[in-house]
């Protein structure tokens, strides 16, 4: 069996099947391996189920696993609301509870009876099923044990020394009970990574970008952000504003930015739509805002808890008017920190509303990255100190850029305002001045253009299959094509950081090295597509793979949706 | 330094119509930012959308003209992220109670350390004359052809039940009394709303004015500022309108609980690192 292995967990709310996933991909993470870790949770707020997967590779890996090689349940009418979103691999060991028998439909796979309620019991700790699961996959997977120990003991740091031993004895148990061995030691055993989730990694990209300013209202999936910056910023001196809605929580970003602030919401769709008419202000009056949207499935209240790549027409397009902004999309953990650097960089230095695409995938996983590779550079906004008489806070410039006094400077005062205005900020509603102020916004798109390119290419240099993806959807595109380009197909992925102003060139580049281009998104309207349509020409044969969000994309599809493997073999 | 009402002024002409109260209240925005000793580059104001709320761009400050109902958000923002400004914030009372009352609530419930000034016609001016959350019952108006079905707010009523710590009504035909009112307005510390009875003589008739004038009293000798139950008895009056500061209490303001919660968040120890940050992720 691989190296690279994937188990699952499911039962219900308080079985703890989250909490063991935790601790084992937190042990694995210290001890230098690579981990993707998911979760799935159903509508209930406490109890209901809930299921975690880990994946555990020596190897970098960009993707949640396709497949799942061990199953714990604790329930089966619990995992039967996953079932559709956790395909098991051949042969999977499926471990459960002796009197709840499996469904006919899982008699391809190995079943095994333990009695974890009971194991627990015995150990002491009765509460700790999930912990005697945690033991049983540990000797499965030759998972490290002492560091899962130091994991438990730091995630039971409050709890009783007494109560910690039997969770101890609890994993022993579930170590020592007859189970089959999956895989070896593990062999990279390097420096201690990072665990941490695409929300995570978007909040400590605001400290880094030096954001002092933080409005949100709880949404999911993106409501972590709000809870870490509420716990960070009073740290370093900066705020965080838990708004009455999604209206106050962009208006209080432009005033905090007005104010001369580096300022930031996030929030998900339904926030989004809140959020349009005020991103028209902050455009056409310039005041720099940073928005992360953590996609959902939608419309409406769709589905909270999983991803979708839905929301781009509305980032993209929301809002009325001519408004330029930009929308930036991010497909890992850590491309969440850059790319949410970036927005502040692009927002600070051109003075308009950035948007950052993450989706629950991102939001919500843990992976493991470097502390090294959590480096960005920091761009600050153009504040003039001494604004002499001839000051005007839209003075025409070549890149459309002017610089932007903030309240506390002498001399640089100035009423803006989101009606057309023109160089002094002074209402107009004529036509020559709506045209010239038109252009000189947008002129900074073309700016943006230039200097922020950003997007990713992977893959065959010269390539037989092109695929187009963005956002999360990148993770098992890259899988699928190392795997496709190891059997000799040569395929290779385009994927835009910046959506909008999309790199226009550079993508013509790629789609003329290659002969076929595929196009995979999880949106069932095709957004990805109809929006690359509409600015480029797109090959007549061009293939799309586009489906509903709600469960996520998988190697396997993306190899079958490139459809190039059958020629290579063929 | 101390600034004159005229450092105050823009020379950009207001739109309003001729007669129109919010012109006395303009003037009296000059006079109280000056009397308050506030100094043009170290004030922020900020306006929704209405006749009224194109104030801030007569008002030579750090001024923005916003979006309908959203003043206080972004003035809460900007007090939040710049604490050393004085923050105003003003506009109508559609505005404020129609499409801004959610963030009237709020503001008046956090107590942040800005001035709200509303200016009220109990009409929609600037979309010519439909009702607004102040027009009386029974009113006709353009939108209410047979009557406005609606009660009336009383704002100062609700700004008291939400928690303003400071409350005032003023009349725009009484600049004198207006600037004072805003003056302490501006000084206060916490939220403090004064509700400007300021007619418009265009969509409520040249009347409103003079009856107005006939209908205003100052708040009586011996008031007392600090009971809510004293205070509300002069909302809601019917036959009077009462002017003068209703409610004035001390509480702690968003700002004081944000900087006792800085200090918490921070202890004693020296400034977190990059590493404290990262701590909670590695084992």
């Amino acid at each position: 069996m691989s190296e690279d292995v994937t188990f699952s967990i499911a039962g219900s709310g308080g079985d703890g099947a989250v909490v063991a996933g935790d601790l084992a991909a937190m042990a694995c993470a210290a001890v230098g391996l690579h981990v993707i870790k998911t979760e799935a949770y159903g509508p209930q707020i406490r109890g209901g189920e809930s299921s975690s997967t880990v994946r555990i590779s020596p190897v970098p890996i960009a993707a949640q696993g396709d497949a799942s090689d061990a199953l714990i349940v604790f329930r089966f009418a619990d995992f039967a609301r996953f079932r559709s979103e956790m395909p098991l691999a051949e042969g999977c060991i499926v471990l459960h509870e002796p009197d709840d028998a499996p469904p006919p439909e899982l008699a391809a796979y190995r079943c095994v009876p333990v009695p974890f309620g009971q194991l627990a019991k015995d150990a002491g700790a009765p509460g700790a099923k999930n912990i005697v699961a945690l033991g049983l996959l540990a000797a499965m997977f030759a998972l490290p044990v002492d560091s899962i120990r130091t994991a438990m003991r730091k995630r039971f740091r409050k709890r009783d020394a007494s109560i910690i031993d039997a969770n101890f004895r609890a994993l022993d148990i579930g170590f020592s009970f007859p189970s089959p061995r999956l895989r070896g030691e593990a062999k990279s055993e390097g420096q201690p990574r990072l665990l941490m989730s695409g929300n995570e990694a978007t909040a400590f990209a605001a400290l880094h970008a030096g954001c002092s300013f933080f409005a949100g209202y709880p949404i999911t999936p993106s409501t972590e952000i709000l809870q870490l910056l509420g716990e960070w910023l009073p740290k370093i001196g900066g705020t965080c504003l838990q708004t009455e809605d999604e209206l106050a929580a962009i208006g209080a970003v432009v005033g905090g930015s007005f104010a001369g602030s580096k300022a930031m919401t996030a929030t998900s769709g339904p926030g989004l739509s809140l959020m349009s008419e005020m991103l028209g202000l902050s455009s056409i009056a310039e005041i720099p805002s940073v928005v992360v949207n953590v996609q959902r499935g939608g419309p409406s209240t769709g589905i909270p808890t999983k991803s979708e790549q839905s929301d781009l027409f509305h980032a993209i397009y929301g809002g009325h008017g001519d408004m330029p902004r930009v929308v930036l999309g991010c497909s890992d953990v850590e491309d969440a920190f850059h790319t949410t650097v970036d927005a502040f960089n692009i927002a600070e230095e051109f003075q308009l509303p950035v948007i950052v695409l993450s989706d629950q995938l991102i939001a919500q996983r843990r992976e493991t990255i470097d502390a090294a590779s959590l480096i960005h550079d920091v761009v600050q906004r153009r504040v003039p100190q001494a604004p002499d008489e001839s000051y005007r806070r839209y003075a025409m410039t070549e890149d459309g850029v002017s610089p932007m006094t903030v309240p506390g400077i002498a001399g640089g005062m100035y009423q803006t305002n989101g009606l057309e205005h023109d160089e002094q900020g002074r209402p107009s509603s004529m036509f020559i001045t709506h045209e010239r102020m038109n252009a000189k916004r947008h002129r900074k798109l073309d700016a943006i253009a230039e200097k922020y390119p950003l997007f990713r290419r992977f893959g065959a240099a010269v390539a037989e299959v092109g695929i187009l993806c963005w956002g999360s959807a990148a993770g098992p595109v890259a899988e699928a094509i190392e795997a496709m380009n190891a059997k000799g197909a040569r395929v290779a992925a385009f994927v835009p950081r910046i959506l909008a102003p999309l790199p226009l060139q550079e993508l013509q580049t790629f789609i003329d090295s290659c002969e076929r281009i595929v196009i995979i998104e999880l949106s069932f309207e095709q957004q990805f597509h109809r929006y690359l349509r509409s600015l480029i020409t797109l090959p007549g044969d061009t293939r799309v793979h586009a489906r509903s969000g709600g469960k996520a994309l998988s190697v396997t599809e993306v190899i079958e949706a490139a459809a190039v493997l059958e020629e290579v073999t063929a | 330094m101390t600034h004159t009402a005229t450092e105050f002024r823009t020379d950009l002409k207001p739109v309003w119509c001729p007669g129109c109260g919010d012109f006395a209240v303009l003037n009296s925005v000059h006079r109280a930012l000056a009397a308050a000793g506030c100094a043009p580059h170290e004030t922020i104001l900020v306006s929704g959308i209405g006749c009224s709320s194109r104030l801030p761009g007569y008002v030579e400050t750090y001024g923005l003209n916003s979006l309908h109902g959203r003043a206080l958000p972004i003035a809460t923002g900007a007090k939040l992220a710049a604490p050393r400004m004085t923050v105003v914030a003003v506009g109508g009372d559609g505005d404020g109670l129609a499409i801004g009352g959610n963030h009237f609530l709020h503001a008046s419930r956090r107590n942040v350390d800005i001035a709200y000034f509303m200016m009220d016609n109990e009409i929609y001016g600037l979309t010519k004359g439909q009702a607004g959350p102040t027009t009386p019952t029974g009113d006709r108006t353009k939108s209410t052809t047979y009557g406005n079905p609606d009660p009336s707010i009383d704002p100062c009523a609700l700004a008291i039940a939400c928690g303003a710590s400071w409350v005032g009504r003023g009349f725009s035909g009484d600049v004198k009394g207006t600037t004072e009112l805003m003056t302490r307005a501006i000084q206060h510390h916490g939220f403090a709303f004064l509700n400007i009875l300021s007619p418009c003589v265009t969509w409520r008739g040249e009347e409103q004015h003079k009856e107005i004038r006939a209908k205003t009293r100052p708040v009586p000798a011996g008031h007392d500022a600090t009971s809510r139950e004293a205070a509300m008895r002069f909302t809601d009056e019917g036959e009077h309108v009462t002017t003068g500061v209703l409610y004035e209490v001390q509480r702690p303001t968003l700002l004081d609980e944000l900087s006792d919660i800085e200090r918490r968040a921070r202890g004693n120890g020296p400034p977190p690192s990059r590493a404290d940050f990262l701590g909670a992720f590695v084992l």
